[in-house]
């Protein structure tokens, strides 16, 4: 057992600098346990886009054959992206239910809990692009100046739809504990429907909606855009860029309207 | 009930104010909608949720403590104590009524989460102390302090798996003993810890309410209600059945618990006749056994030489 204290004055009297030293440490905990003690750390979170590109390239571009160019780098273009998404969404849904007794004892800004996973996630994309650029040169893909606009606003994007569904999910998943299997299923689902393994452009006539619906959809096309063909993104990204608003405000209201029951319910 | 009693201290000074406050948690799934039931019966589950496993935790409780008291809960287990103190420290919102703060709440909650195992004391105490709404400078400036007060100066940089139980409440206590609070919430914790760190942290509490600092303690260790605080009061089944000095409600606290209780009141009666039976045959014994013994008088004259007087025969050791 141990014991906890906090100490907090009347509402909204926390400073902000507070809050953000918070996230930062909560994060820098959650990268350093992560990988506590294995061998080659970091490098592990590279493995999953690589070990699917790698295994992808050969069933869908070797053997089924899908006529795209260099599709190896099209596929890790779209899945160092994804899997940033993917974890960030997965890992924080339980981070208020698996946090309950923080919850029940501390009065602290609770939103870091799923936020400080998300920005986890999101250092780790950073320290891999880095890779992922060196995949795109050594392939005869040359820097462009479309970088340097392209991938901030496609990182910022991605960045505030990740808070976004990850704030919404982890608040509702408290009390209702299915969603997190159903969120497992619905990534699964995501992957497929984004164009990540093929390009928008080959969605049959009729299927379109799916692109417009999925806010990953541009986002994905986009980073392939800006970093493999070195053109600026389609005009669905600014659809997209609604959408992910969008979810930034539907996360964080749910979170606000529900994070005073938390404590009762976890 | 004695809502006389329950509305004591008014005045200006209050730093803690709860207004007919009253709190109701759902009991089996605690508010969760199940799948299955919400899915087969969309408004039954809803409806139900609510109305059937109902628990009123707090009923109705309206209490006021004024700065610089040192106030304690006392009841039966769950009457409500804790889930009041959670009320007060804004951790869970009343369903009904009101709770007003004036000042900064500092929580000294027992609980089983907050420190990770995996990663060192110092790291942890850096994170409870940005938990607690410190900044990081702050927390630096205060470690050391932190460090020595728990006495943990050859461990703070191991990993806090390599602690014992009694170290990582030393720790915990050391982090809220340097918050500097206003209002201290405290519940219960000072039951863990061995006995020379509790009065230590018997001492800070009451040094800190030396200083101005507010405290409410929730405990059932009657002893510290009655030599710390300055009020305290009951609580039964989420109400506060009485408020007053702080011996007058252990006492009554312990007339109830007697007569709620048939067999604590015969356990009680029993345990006792036959210790008297047992302390008065012993000690007979005891007694002839020494008489005889030229080594007791001996020693008996030593120790009144020394200590000038004292209990020299305690009685159960003649039992072997």
């Amino acid at each position: 057992m141990t014991l906890h204290a906090a100490t907090f004055g009347p509402r909204g009297s926390r400073s902000a600098r507070n809050g953000l030293e918070l996230l930062a440490a909560l994060t820098s905990r959650e990268l350093r346990l992560r990988y506590q003690g294995s061998v080659f750390g970091w490098a592990w979170s590279l493995a999953r886009p690589l070990a699917l590109g790698v295994i992808l390239s050969f069933a869908l571009g070797k053997v089924i054959g899908t006529g795209i160019d260099d599709y190896s780098v099209f596929l890790l273009v779209g899945l160092f992206p994804w899997f940033w998404f993917q974890s960030a969404v997965q890992m924080s849904s339980t981070t208020f239910v698996g946090n309950g007794g923080l919850l029940k004892k501390v009065r602290f800004p609770r939103a870091v809990l799923p936020l400080s996973v998300v920005l986890g996630n999101t250092l780790q994309f950073v320290l891999a692009l880095p890779v992922l650029a060196g995949f795109l040169i050594f392939s005869g893909h040359e820097p462009r100046w479309v970088w340097l606009p392209g991938v901030p606003l496609l990182f910022v994007l991605q960045l505030a739809l990740s808070c976004g569904v990850a704030l919404f999910v982890a608040s509702i998943t408290v009390f209702f504990r299915d969603l997190e299997h159903i969120v497992e299923v619905l990534l699964n689902l995501l992957f497929y429907i984004t164009p990540i393994i093929y390009d928008a452009g080959r969605i049959p006539a009729g299927y379109g909606w799916i692109t417009w619906a999925n806010p990953l959809a541009p986002i994905a096309e986009g980073w392939r855009d800006v970093l493999m063909f070195g053109q600026w993104p389609g005009v669905e990204l600014w659809a997209s860029g609604g959408l992910a608003a969008f979810a930034l405000a539907l996360g964080w209201f749910s979170f606000r309207r529900l994070e005073d029951s938390f404590a009762d319910v976890v | 009930m004695s809502s006389e009693a329950q509305a004591a201290a008014p005045g200006t000074d209050a730093v803690l104010s709860l207004l007919a406050v009253s709190k109701r948690y759902h009991l089996s799934e605690a508010g969760q909608w199940e799948l299955k039931t919400a899915l087969l019966h969309p408004i039954r589950s809803l409806r139900q949720g609510r109305s059937r496993n109902a628990l009123w935790a707090v009923r109705d409780v309206t209490l006021d403590v004024t700065r610089g008291e040192f106030f304690s809960i006392v009841g039966a287990n769950g009457s409500g104590k804790s889930t009041l103190l959670r009320l007060m420290a804004g951790l869970s919102r009343p369903t009904k009524g009101s709770v007003r703060v004036a000042g900064r709440i500092s929580t000294l909650l027992e609980l089983g989460s907050g420190f990770h195992p995996q990663v060192s004391g110092r790291e942890n105490a850096l994170v409870n102390g940005l938990l607690c709404g410190m900044t990081r400078a702050q927390v630096e400036a205060l470690l050391p302090a932190i460090v020595e007060f728990a006495g943990l100066q050859e461990f703070i940089d191991q990993p806090m798996r390599t602690y014992s139980s009694g170290m990582y409440v030393r720790l915990g206590f050391a982090i809220a003993a340097f918050m500097d609070p206003e209002v201290l919430l405290v519940d219960e914790v000072l039951a863990v810890g061995d006995a020379g760190f509790q009065e230590k942290c018997y001492d800070h509490i009451a040094s800190l309410q030396a200083q101005g600092v507010t405290i409410v303690m929730v405990t059932h260790d009657l002893g510290a209600v009655e030599r710390f605080s300055s009020r305290a009061a009951l609580m039964e089944r989420g109400r506060i059945v009485a408020t007053g000095a702080p011996a007058a409600i252990t006492a009554r606290h312990l007339e109830r618990l007697v007569e709620t209780s048939p067999e604590i009141h015969r356990a009680l009666d029993e345990q006792l006749e036959e210790r008297i039976a047992a302390s008065s045959e012993d000690r007979r014994k005891f007694e002839e056994q020494l008489e005889g013994n030229p080594e007791f008088h001996r020693l008996l004259a030593e120790k009144v030489a020394r200590e000038g007087g004292g209990e020299a025969t305690p009685g159960g050791e003649a039992r072997s």
